[in-house]
């Protein structure tokens, strides 16, 4: 008798340990306990208009449509990414693996950097002179590139980073990167080892190569195109102003009445498809399509697209770094992250820096992100 | 349970040919699929054969797409939008049903009038003429931005769905024998039951072909409706999503999802069709 006293109290005290830790498990999955911020997924180009119309609370892009709504009085800046990741990377310079190994892949693509440097350089320098005639110059660039005005195109010029060095910081935030997506099951670490990279410090060694932009200080000009009836097609991001540099190095007025990859002997056209929507688009449609030899995207879609589906690209310069912001509505009763509760914000899209920004950032607030039901 | 089994295996005997035929179809497609996968890896049997692969992650094998189907309905992890396949199916019927629902109400009483009456053709013409060839895609920005998150989508599966039906019935309404309605005349019908008892009628088959037509082109354009800025998730998205993510054995699991529900949905309306016959006295 009292045996089986002692097993019902065993079976009883079981049943009661596991229901409680399958309680526990099943409550605990549930939201975090800072409650639910909702996403759906907009072109940068509709959130103005998305966000003045009621259709979502807030958005998440990246300049000039930060600045363009504040400018015009629609939007505020809850957050700008610095202060969610402080100089964290954003839009990086690709280049396809079969062009860099076909003929004269490499000299061209070192040309294509000297350029991109050069035009960097010119770009620091007009910023940092807003009286002189550069910076005229270049607001006058980004004016066009963005179909945006002046004053919205001078806003947003104060919060981007330009720059092309890939050091330490970088490859550390695209680790970060590439380790957050793995959590999340957007690739997997079997995708990471099915193209040859043991580790995801391995993968950013080899998938970020420094080595041409290293070797692209050196180019000197040429006064021969290389590459007369091969262009180099160059994909980019639709008025993503932290693409100026190529428009500058596209630019024939800065150099004695030629452009700077025509001074270093390149060819360089749009690709078929440019400008693309997203990086997400110009990796799949243009990369991945053979149709873009060269180009200024996000590093995440980047990364993302090269494990997942084996576009084989290779990163080969930062094109900016910060630059993007969290915008809500003027004069709207939100004005921390957690005044996003059970709010509607608009991202590009799951493969975009935005959204891991966003995501790093309610994270740290204990709130979740889950897609508008 | 016993005549079920009788008359599945009368069914399966006496359409053994054509079974055959299909099951032949179907394993001949899957063999190219395995094939041309294969060739783009240098897989067996093109080992040695083919230049080194590249670009083969678009095309995974048919097995991996079903083996992503399966998950998605068990994991949502990795998902975009972190939902399981079954949400983002219960999203894409919502959608369709509502939208469907909304050009029955519509499209029928419009086409009928359009199909009897020359002047009310004549007033509606010009805006189907120059409505109907616009791709839905076109309507997407306007649409969100007008008619917003949730009634935005629709209203593109919704003008998908509106035009064949539209048409059919128009064509169905216009196309009544004139001896039917002279008989119903000369026996002393009215207006209201020459419309319930002749015209109604003739047009539940072309009704019922546009319904079917419609369904289909909603389907279609569920991928356009959903690509941007819906509410909870849908087939669409998942294609859209998953292909600018290159998980591509999950574009192609949900592209055959599209194609199932596609079937299903249009296997309802032909159960429906066959009910509206019986009541209607029709077979």
């Amino acid at each position: 008798m009292e045996k089986k006293l002692i097993i019902i109290a065993v079976v009883i005290a079981a049943i009661v340990v596991v229901g409680g830790l399958s309680a526990a498990l099943l409550l605990g999955n549930g939201s975090k306990n800072g409650g639910t911020v909702y996403y759906v997924t907009l072109p940068p180009k509709d959130m103005k208009a998305a966000l003045a119309g009621g259709t979502v609370d807030a958005y998440i892009a990246w300049e000039p449509y930060v600045s363009d709504s504040v400018v015009g009085d629609v939007g505020d800046v809850l957050e700008w990414s610095n202060q969610i990741m402080p100089n964290h990377p954003c839009c990086v310079v690709a280049v396809s693996s079969s062009f860099l190994n076909g003929p004269n892949g490499i000299n061209l693509t070192e040309r294509f950097l000297k350029a991109h440097i050069e035009a960097n350089q010119w770009m620091v320098d007009a910023l940092a002179h807003p009286s002189g005639a550069n910076y005229t110059s270049l607001v006058d660039m980004a004016v066009q590139f963005t179909s945006r005005n002046a004053t919205v195109v001078e806003a947003a010029l104060e919060h981007v980073k330009y720059g092309y060095e890939m050091d330490q910081n970088f490859r550390n935030a695209l680790k970060q990167f590439t380790d957050m997506y793995i959590d999340s099951n957007m690739t997997t670490a079997t995708k990471l080892q099915d193209r040859g990279y043991s580790s995801t410090t391995d993968f950013i060694n080899k998938y970020v190569n420094g080595s041409l932009l290293a070797e692209a200080a050196s180019m000197t000009p040429s006064s021969a195109i290389l590459n007369p009836s091969n262009p180099i097609r160059l994909g980019y991001l639709l008025g993503d102003l932290h693409q100026l540099a190529q428009v500058v190095a596209q630019n024939s007025t800065l150099v004695g009445g030629k452009s700077m990859f025509e001074e270093y002997g390149l060819n360089v056209k749009d690709a078929t498809g440019a400008p693309f929507a997203n990086g997400g688009s110009e990796m799949t449609l243009g990369f991945a399509g053979g149709t873009v030899d060269m180009g200024y995207l996000g590093a995440p879609p980047a990364i993302l697209n090269h494990l997942n589906g084996a576009v084989n690209t290779v990163i080969v310069a930062q094109a900016n770094s910060e630059g993007s912001g969290l915008v809500v509505k003027a004069n709207s009763d939100i004005h921390d992250l957690a005044d996003l509760v059970n709010k509607t914000v608009a991202t590009p899209g799951e493969s975009s820096i935005q959204f891991l920004l966003l995501k790093i950032a309610l994270d740290k607030e204990g709130l979740d992100l889950k897609i508008k039901t | 349970m016993q005549s079920l089994t009788k008359s599945l295996s009368r069914l399966l005997v006496s359409n053994w040919f054509r079974l055959t035929l299909s099951a032949a179809s179907t394993a001949v497609f899957l063999t190219l699929w395995w094939l041309f996968s294969a060739y783009l890896r240098a897989d067996w049997p093109f080992q040695g054969v083919t230049p080194s692969p590249t670009r083969a992650a678009e095309i995974p094998y048919w097995w991996d797409v079903l083996r992503a189907l399966g998950k998605s309905f068990a994991v949502s992890s990795g998902n975009p939008g972190e939902l399981l396949m079954s949400e983002h199916i219960f999203a894409s019927l919502k959608r369709i049903s509502i939208a469907f629902a909304l050009a029955i109400v519509t499209a029928v009483p419009l086409g009928l009038l359009m199909g009897r009456s020359k002047n009310a053709e004549a007033v509606g013409r010009p805006f189907v003429e120059l409505f109907r060839p616009i791709p839905p895609l076109a309507w997407v920005p306007i649409f969100l931005i007008v008619f917003k998150l949730f009634w935005g989508p629709i209203a593109i599966v919704f003008l998908g769905i509106f035009f064949p039906i539209l048409l059919n019935v128009m064509l169905g309404a216009r196309s009544v024998d004139p001896v039917l309605i002279d008989a119903a005349l000369t026996l002393g019908a009215k207006r209201g039951t020459i419309f319930s008892k002749v015209v109604l009628p003739f047009t539940t088959p072309y009704l019922m072909t546009g319904i079917t037509v419609g369904l289909g082109i909603g389907w279609m354009c569920i991928v356009a409706a959903e690509m941007l800025g819906n509410v909870g998730g849908g087939v669409g998205y998942l294609i859209f999503a998953a292909n600018t993510t290159s998980q591509y054995e999950l574009m192609y699991a949900a592209m055959l999802m599209i194609g199932i529900l596609s079937v299903l949905t249009t296997g309802v309306a032909g159960l429906i069709e066959r009910w509206v016959y019986r009541w209607m006295g029709m077979r």
